[in-house]
Order: structure tokens, then sequence, then C-alpha cells
């Protein structure tokens, strides 16, 4: 591994600057356009953000798969791993600013301010999945947490996003409050921030005679601020208030990017400073007296068994993606216990999908809002009549959320089911498939109540609105899903050198 | 642990010293409440009101903010001056980027028109209605 100074850092780092000047420029526009008319200044801010996060993109996309080095004197991790996360977080952001364009609960509001805060979250985003110093860690994940809190409360005269707001920011000062107190905890035990030299004063003997409750502690605290940005129980509270409250196409940014995120300073943290790797660098071993191996397993079932059967009681639509998030996370986390590079892939392969599918059923909800004006699932009642197309995308959606084969959440699940198998944790798995038939439940649901309900009244109807950007995003979303099968070797070769971690070899 | 046996007295001793000054002047000082002398304190003003449910404009938050903007850049470029000669031309780039970017929430306030008390909405309508200009 190479450690660079600041200045031979910055080639490494264009996407994040690209996307700095972006987000500087957004704002200069919208002051300049400050009298125009509203129309003219939305296009105004859209289009240089558009254009800046394309930038950014095939910037990062232009991955260099030899070289690993630790940026800025370690703080930030340039690995196959973080490129990968990247262009997830980039995508993210663009599809969720073609999101915010048509959108029935944005309408009345100007869009100014949340473009930059959008840019500024995909900048944090991207250095809180690429920390590898505890400062940088905290530093980045603040940011996200922050910059989200403002978008969430973006409506202001509505209530229900104050609220979930106030949710946000309470839960999260508590969180990342507690994750700090254990960074400086750890900070304390091992005397460093660099979470390769935690490693190295871990693995002693003498730390670890000493360390044991210590570190069991510090452990908990830490993933109350990461468990908080991932959703998973018990700091999933947040979770259905702050999804339903926010505007949906914020809502649809949380569940795939901060998510995303979080897991990935899980696998920096754990990897980078809790386990040492093995001479291939395909797999990892516990350092330290804490087993967190089994800590995550439980974690990750009891996120995965509370998200479904919560999800099963739920009325509205956005509450209940929020419930299906959640038991994703569980889903995710799998991948993440099995300590070996495989796992980081099964994983990396998951979020992929995850981030379409995800976003494809929240664009259906805007969709039907738009033109509806309700979440409520049972206003959903014989949407099959007026738009048989939007049905059958979302049928494909859900069946993609399920996992049912062929479309691509199933080989995502089976991929990570797969690989918890091989590493000897058969039950594991076995957890994960009752709970996606949990799970097939709430979503038939849904279906049931699109297809079926409302399609005997003699009144008759009239079509669904549908935008035709909102109708292409949406083609855009759901063709990966029906066609993961043929799209899988791309995917398995483009995850394959993002398993590499950067390691202090 | 035996080490910190000090950091434990020294809590101890603090907590009894100002236990004991408590004690001593409620026990010793005369006990003669007035009315005046149980309202909450405002610079000599008669409170209105609950002290619970103060009426506090939110602007002042806003110029919180501003002092920020001034605040950390003072913080930060003190430092950066001391060491910019041995630092050398990309520490002088990298100071003015930072500038650049504080100076750019300036003026996002400044153009926002959050830096003028009466706003250009509201001295519009103080215009048309000079009687409630005493309201802003």
């Amino acid at each position: 591994m190479e450690r660079l100074d600041t200045i031979s850092s910055l080639q490494y780092f264009v996407p994040e600057i690209v996307l700095v000047f972006t987000l500087m420029a957004v704002l200069v526009c919208d002051l300049v356009s400050k009298n125009r008319a509203p129309r003219e200044r939305r296009l105004l801010i859209v289009i240089p953000s558009l254009i800046g996060l394309v930038v950014a993109l095939s910037y990062s996309l232009q991955g260099s798969e030899a070289v690993s080095a630790g940026l800025f004197h370690n703080m930030v991790a340039f690995d196959g791993f973080g490129q990968m996360l990247r262009v997830i977080f980039i995508v993210t952001s663009i599809f969720v600013l073609l999101f915010t364009l048509h959108s029935n609960e944005l309408r009345l509001v100007h869009h100014g301010e949340l473009l930059v805060l959008l840019l500024t979250v995909t900048v944090a985003l991207i250095w809180m999945a690429n920390s590898i110093n505890l400062l940088m860690i905290y530093l980045a994940l603040e940011t996200v947490s922050v910059a989200s809190y403002v978008m969430v409360g973006y409506l202001k005269t509505d209530r229900l996003s104050n609220e979930a707001s106030l949710k946000y920011i309470l839960f999260g000062a508590v969180s990342t409050g507690t994750m700090l107190f254990g960074l400086s905890l750890l900070y304390g035990l091992t005397g460093s921030l660099d979470l390769f030299e935690i490693r190295s004063a871990l693995s002693s003997q003498e730390v670890v005679a000493s360390s044991g409750p210590a570190l069991m502690v510090i452990l908990v605290l830490v993933l109350a601020g990461i468990g908080f940005k991932m959703a998973t129980v018990p700091f999933h509270f947040w979770c259905p208030d702050v999804y339903t409250g926010a505007p949906t196409p914020v809502t649809a940014f949380l569940s795939v990017g901060p998510k995303v995120a979080g897991f990935a300073v899980l696998i920096r943290f754990f990897y980078g400073g809790l386990a040492s790797p093995s001479e291939d660098g395909a797999s990892w071993a516990m350092v330290g007296s804490v087993d967190w191996q089994t800590m995550l397993m439980g974690i990750s079932v009891i996120t995965m068994t509370l998200g479904n059967v919560g999800a099963l009681l739920q009325t509205n639509m956005k509450r209940l993606l929020a419930y299906s998030s959640i038991a994703h996370a569980g889903y995710i986390m799998m991948g993440a216990v099995v300590l070996s590079g495989e796992g980081i892939q099964a994983m990396l392969a998951y979020m992929i999908i995850y981030l379409f599918m995800n976003l494809g059923a929240f664009l259906v909800v805007i969709v039907v809002h738009n033109d509806v004006g309700s979440f409520d699932i049972k206003d959903y009642a014989g949407i099959w009549r007026r738009a048989p197309l939007l049905t059958i995308g979302m049928g494909i959606l859900l069946f993609s959320l399920m996992g049912i084969p062929p479309f691509a959440g199933f080989l995502a699940k089976w991929y990570i089911f797969s690989v918890v198998i091989d590493a000897g944790l058969g039950w594991f798995a076995v957890i994960g498939g009752l709970n996606s038939a949990i799970g097939a439940f709430y979503y038939l649901k849904i279906l049931k109540t699109m297809f079926i309900d409302g399609s005997d009244t003699p009144e008759p109807s009239t079509p669904l609105a549908l935008q035709p950007l909102y109708a292409g995003l949406l083609l855009v979303l759901i063709v990966p899903n029906i066609i993961g099968l043929l799209l899988w070797g791309y995917l398995d070769r483009v995850t394959e050198f993002s398993q590499k971690l950067l390691d202090a070899m | 642990m035996i080490e910190y046996v000090g950091v434990l007295m020294f809590l101890a001793a603090g907590a009894l010293l100002a236990a004991a000054a408590t004690t001593v002047s409620g026990l010793v000082a005369p006990h003669n409440p007035t009315r005046e002398k149980l309202m909450p304190y405002e610079c000599g003003e008669n409170p209105v009101g609950s002290p619970w449910g103060v009426q506090f404009n939110i602007r002042f938050y806003v110029f919180v903010l501003v002092f920020l903007i001034f605040d950390v850049e003072a913080v930060m470029l003190v430092p950066w001056a001391v060491v910019l000669k041995e630092l050398g031309t990309p520490a002088l780039i990298a100071g003015f980027i930072f500038i650049g970017m504080l100076v750019l929430g300036l003026a996002d306030v400044w153009r926002k028109g959050d830096l003028e008390w009466v706003r250009e909405e509201e001295r519009a309508a103080l215009k048309t209605a000079p009687k409630n200009a005493k309201a802003a």
C-alpha cells in the first residue's frame, strides 16, 4: 500500500473534487438566477448539477484496478471497493435528482438548496465509504447526517416533514454521540486513530489480555452510530417515521445512499481495524478478544425478522417500504459477517441490485402519489385498470424485492445465501430464506391491492398520469431487474475486483 | 487502577466542598423572599409572560450561522498564516479555495436577504401601510 501526501492524493480524488465544485457552481447559479421565472431558474440549477454528476461518474468509471493507496496521509482509502461504491452513490444521486423534477410534493418549493444538499451528501457518502481513520469516519458520517436532516425537513410547511426531521436529528445526535464516545475509548485503548495501527495494537497479546470488556463496550457503542446509518435493529426506530415524513425522492435517497455507506463503514471498520487478512487477501481472521462475527450475525437475524414482521402490519406504502428496507439491511449484513472476499462481493452485488429495485419501487410511489395524492395502500386499489404497464412494472420490482426467480433480486439473495452456506453457516441461510417467505406476504398484498381490489367498480377508469421522464426512468430501473441473469457475468466481473480492500500489507 | 484513586478523591472533595457551601449558606443566610426577588431576571425590565415559553425571533439563529462563517475563517486562517511560508504555494492556493467557499456561504445569505432585519418583501408592505412600521 502506498501512503500518499496531500498533493499526490489529488489525482485519485477527481470525482470528489468535481462534485465539490459542482455544488459550489450550483449554489452560485441559484443565487444569480434569483429573479428569473421559476421554471427557467430550475433548469439553470438542474442542468449544472446533472452535468457535474455525469462528469464525476465518468471519472469514477475509469477505475484503476492495480492501484490501492491511502490518500491524504491514510485518511481516505483508494481501492477497488471504494471505487465501486463511488459509482453506486453517484448513480443513486442522478436518479434521485431526476426524481425530484416532477414530484408533486416538491412542486411548490424551490429546489436550489435541495440539489446543493443532495450533492453535498453524495460527496460525503463517498468520503464516508472510504474513510480509514476514526476522525474521518466520524466527520463524514456527521456531514451525511446533517445534510440529510435538512433534506428530510425540506417541506417547511408540512408538519409530518418537520416531525420526521426532528426525530431524525434527535436520533442521529444520540447515535453519533454514542459512536464518538466509543471511538474515543478505542483511541484510548490503542493510542491511534488509524484503523490499521489500531489493528496492530489490538493484535498484541498484552492488549488482548487486558481489553476484553473494554473492547466489547467500544464495539457496542460504535455499532450504535453505524447501525443508525444502516437502519439495523435496535437503531431502526427513526426509519419508518422519517421515511414517511420526508419528501418521497428524499426517502428514496435515504433508503439507498446512507444505508450503503453505513455498510461500507461497517466493512472498513471491522475488516480494517478488527480483523487481519490472510496471505492471499481472500479471507479475514478476527483480531482482539471480542467475537464480533457472532454479534453481527445476531443483529442481522433480528434486523431481518423484525423488518419483515413489522412490514406485515403497515397500511402506508412508504412505511411498508421503510420496514422492507430494514429487512433488506439484514440480508445485506449476511454478506458482511462471513469474513471473506466473496462475502464482500456478494454484498456489493446485492447493494447494486437493491439500488435498482428499491429506487424503482419508490418511483412508482411518487408516480401514484402524483396522480392519486395518497400513500395509503388501499388507495392503490384499481391501479391495474388505470395503468396496466405501471402495475406490471411494479409487479416486477416487487417480485425482485421478494426474491422470486428469474428476477435480479432472487440472484442477489441466492448469491448471498450461497456465500453464507460456503462459510459453514447453513442455519443462517435458512433463517434468511424463512424471512424471504414472510417478506413475500406483504409484497404480494400490495400486488393484490393493485391488481384485484377495486376492479369490480362500474365507474369508468381514466388513465393514470405518467410523466414521460418518469416513464423512461422506470424503464431504466426495471429492465436490470428482468435481465439480471444476463447481466450476471458482468456484475460478477465488476464486483470481483472491488472485493479488494485496501490493506496495510 | 490504583493511580486513579487521586481522581476519585478529587471528585469526592469537589462534591463535598460544593455541598458544604450550599448547605452552610442555606443555613446562615437571611431568608426574606419578596415578589420582586423571585421574578426571573431580565436586565431591569419587567418580565412578560412565562420564562419557559420565550418568544425568540428565529432570525437570530441565522445571524449565529453567519457569525460562524467568520468564526471558522478566523480559527482556520490564523494558523494557516503562521506556517504559510514553510508550506509554500499549494497551501496558499488551498487557503484561497477555503476562503472562497466561506465567502460563498456569506454570498448566499446576503443574496437571500437574510442579512437585513426588515426584508425587501416586508419593506414593500411597510410602504403601503406606514402605520405598522413598529411591527417589524
